[in-house]
């Protein structure tokens, strides 16, 4: 069963087409990752799911149902942009936020919350008083408080440390494991990898990518070769044949080769010219799809 | 519902527990009635120093008539029973014409009066006792820095006149005792109007019309109504843009309906008014009270107050909530906060003339102008004879109906307009997103 179902959604603005005939089902319980990059789409699909935008055309249904106010009780939001009233304390704001989406239990949950991000301390004091990462910690707590059956959460690791990184993970992963629905936009594709149960890709208005992180690596094929020469930062693989291009790491280097051209072949001409401490036939990353995808090359050729 | 409550609970708290608000609720009716407490503080800080009047008579009758007057009200007038001076004493300075041009005597007389040497000087024409003969010479003129505002001129006219009177009394050789009612005027008593009791039946005289009446409690009710529009619904534009900009509006709207949200906010404004209006009633009530005014405070007007209060609130709330989620910052909410404020501000520019003529046809027109009609239906209302009970009746229609229809465009234009980033708020945008929703 699906938690969000878009069946072919159009937006536009004036002229512009933000998301261009989309569908797309969001499984229940599962992590479902939005890539693309800034002004593809992500943000619009993210209001049209959260009833903010109206879609044009298409239909939405959101936890089985058509979407309509009572229905956004049900879905917590972090938008991208973070809002929260400066001059409110902390633990009215939440409160605010908790009874908005009439959340039972608000402020027990509050008060559960803010122990659990360390922020019991804070209650008292006004938002403005707060720290950037606290302030995320804050906004993502409001997105959540009520117990949302799903969660929308756009970019939620945006100028956190490690650590504050860490505890906003292992929430998102604990409310999936009891049972919730997370969307999750990204720009991290590492966040998207690691995370997601499903990787969408929207690319000016319209879908690129949708499905597992393995379905969409087996579609682009296992045309890449991971390198580490012994002698560190050392370009010598641009110039063999069968290579379409390099990208330096430093210590490494990650090699695509070109479709048709033997990537056995293409390891055993750079052996031929330098030493390598470590070597590995790999699928493309998720970062590489991105950029094969919404890269340089692919906008040029797009507008040719 | 209970979401429309929740946003008016959390603006209404946001509000009214600031510091802000208490020092506003106590300084803003103090700043409205400034000009009075400026004119009675003026009045107790009078400069009492003598002032020297120079009398360029070229009549040669009437000078030593003005210097009489001013001894004797230089002696009644300027110390009070404690011998305490609180008027200046009027001293005069007799000057004869000279024969040369006279612009070179009068050049030479406002030289003394820019050196401080004078307060002022008059010029008495040849003529002034038969004006008849000679038009041309028969002007009094009075010069000084301040002359149109000029106490002394005030009082001058009195003595020339009255030395006049005499002057051609004698002249057609009647004897001031043979008609000694001539200078007695008589005082022109204001009445309100004979009225029926409706209990007894009975014909109740005419109350003697009071200042205090007639003046107070419309503009007291006007000045309220202003104050308390300004507290409920202007700041609206500020707070919708604040919320627009710092990106609170799509956490909130990602919870309720964008109309809900506005009409939160609005329903926060009419809470913050009433707030704040039941303090300066319940004060105003206790002070009129205390100070043995009782009677005149117009209780039947107390509900009509507050239902005027509450739709102005929420037909200007819509407005400024929607105007706000147009603004970019503080600087488009400024250029906004004016046009949007002029309809209220009117009734401010017209207090005059309405209170002169309540049922005159220009307050009659402008209280059914829905804007307009809270503050000056009330200010109509509020004069001692008061108006036709359908007129509230009908404007309070009009209110309802140009409430109901700001509600509804403001609505319209807040849902556009709250998530738009970076678009100027240029009328014709608001007509098309009122339009086009």
């Amino acid at each position: 069963m699906n938690a969000v179902k878009l069946t072919d959604v159009t937006k536009r603005f004036g002229q512009v087409v933000a998301v261009d005939n989309l569908s797309l089902d969001v499984p229940r319980g599962s992590i479902y990752g939005f890539i693309g990059p800034n002004g593809s789409g992500k943000t619009t699909t993210l209001r049209m799911i959260m009833n903010i935008f109206y879609p044009d055309s298409g239909r939405i249904e959101v936890l089985g149902g058509p979407l309509h106010g009572t229905c956004t009780d049900r879905v917590g939001y972090l938008p991208e942009e973070r809002g929260l009233y400066k001059r409110m304390g902390v633990r009215d704001l939440l409160k605010f936020y908790g009874r908005l989406k009439s959340g039972r239990n608000v402020s027990r949950q509050v008060d559960s919350w803010l122990e659990r991000f360390d922020l019991a301390d804070w209650g008292k004091k006004k938002v403005e008083t707060l720290s950037k990462g606290m302030s995320q910690k804050v906004q993502f707590i409001a997105a959540v408080v009520a117990e949302p059956e799903l969660i929308v959460l756009d970019e939620p690791f945006t100028g956190l440390d490690p650590v504050n990184a860490d505890v906003i993970r292992e929430a998102i992963l604990e409310m999936q494991q009891q049972g919730r629905t997370v969307i999750l936009s990204t720009h991290d594709m590492n966040v998207a990898e690691q995370m997601c149960d499903f990787i969408f890709m929207i690319f000016k208005g319209k879908k690129v990518l949708d499905g597992t992180l393995a379905s969409i690596q087996d579609q682009y094929g296992s045309n890449v070769l991971r390198i580490g020469p012994e002698n560190g930062h050392l370009l010598v693989a641009e110039d063999v044949e069968g290579v379409e291009s390099v990208r330096d790491f430093g210590q490494t280097q990650e090699i695509r080769i070109k479709p048709g051209a033997d990537p056995q072949k293409v390891l055993a001409d750079i052996m031929r010219q330098i030493r390598l401490k470590s070597f590995e036939i790999a699928k493309p990353s998720l970062h590489d799809i991105f950029v094969q995808i919404a890269g340089p090359k692919a906008r040029e050729d797009s507008h040719a | 519902m209970h979401k429309i409550g929740t946003i008016t609970t959390r603006e209404y708290k946001a509000t009214v527990k600031t510091k802000g608000f208490l020092v506003g609720l106590v300084l803003a009716p103090i700043l409205m009635c400034g000009s009075l407490i400026a004119i009675k503080i003026s009045e107790k800080t009078q400069d009492v120093s003598d002032k020297r009047i120079a009398i360029l008579d070229r009549s040669g009758v009437l000078s030593a008539a003005i210097m009489d007057a001013a001894q004797q009200r230089n002696k009644k007038e300027t110390i009070n029973e404690e011998g305490k001076k609180i008027k200046p004493a009027y001293v005069i300075e007799v000057v004869e014409p000279e024969t040369e041009d006279p612009m070179v005597q009068r050049m030479r007389l406002s030289d003394r009066v820019r050196q401080g040497q004078l307060h002022a000087f008059l010029e008495i024409e040849e003529a002034v006792v038969h004006p008849r003969q000679n038009p041309e010479r028969c002007r009094v003129s009075y010069y000084a820095k301040n002359a149109a505002m000029d106490d002394v001129r005030t009082w001058i006219g009195w003595p020339i006149n009255n030395q006049l009177r005499k002057l051609r009394l004698a002249d057609a050789g009647i004897a001031e005792s043979d008609v000694p009612d001539l200078f007695s005027s008589v005082y022109v008593e204001g009445k309100g109007l004979v009225s029926m009791d409706e209990k007894t039946g009975q014909v109740q005289p005419a109350k003697r019309a009071s200042e205090l009446e007639q003046i107070i409690p419309p503009i007291m009710s006007v000045m309220l109504m202003f104050l308390l529009i300004m507290m409920g619904a202007s700041p609206l534009i500020s707070s919708v843009m604040e919320e627009k900009n710092q990106r609170i509006a799509e956490v909130v709207l990602g919870s309720v309906r964008p109309f809900d949200f506005m009409a939160g906010k609005v329903l926060g404004g009419v809470a913050i008014a009433l707030t704040a209006s039941a303090v300066y009633i319940a004060g105003g009530i206790l002070l009129a009270i205390r100070v043995n005014w009782a009677e005149y405070i117009p209780w039947h007007l107390l509900p009509w107050f507050f239902t005027y209060l509450i739709l102005a609130i929420v037909m200007m709330g819509a407005v400024f909530a929607a105007l706000g989620s147009a603004c970019n910052d503080a600087k488009d909410a400024q250029s906004m906060t004016l046009p949007a404020m002029l309809p209220m501000m009117i009734p401010m520019f017209t207090l005059v003339p309405i209170l002169k003529e309540p049922e005159g046809s220009f307050a009659t027109v402008l209280s059914f102008f829905p804007p307009c009609t809270p503050t000056v239906m009330m200010m109509r209302q509020a004069t001692p004879e008061g108006i036709p009970l359908w007129q509230p009746i009908a404007g309070l229609m009009g209110v309802l109906v140009f409430a109901a229809l700001a509600v509804w465009i403001g609505g319209r234009i807040f849902r556009v307009a709250i998530l738009i980033q970076g678009t100027p708020p240029k009328w014709s945008n608001l007509i098309r997103w009122a339009l086009r929703g």
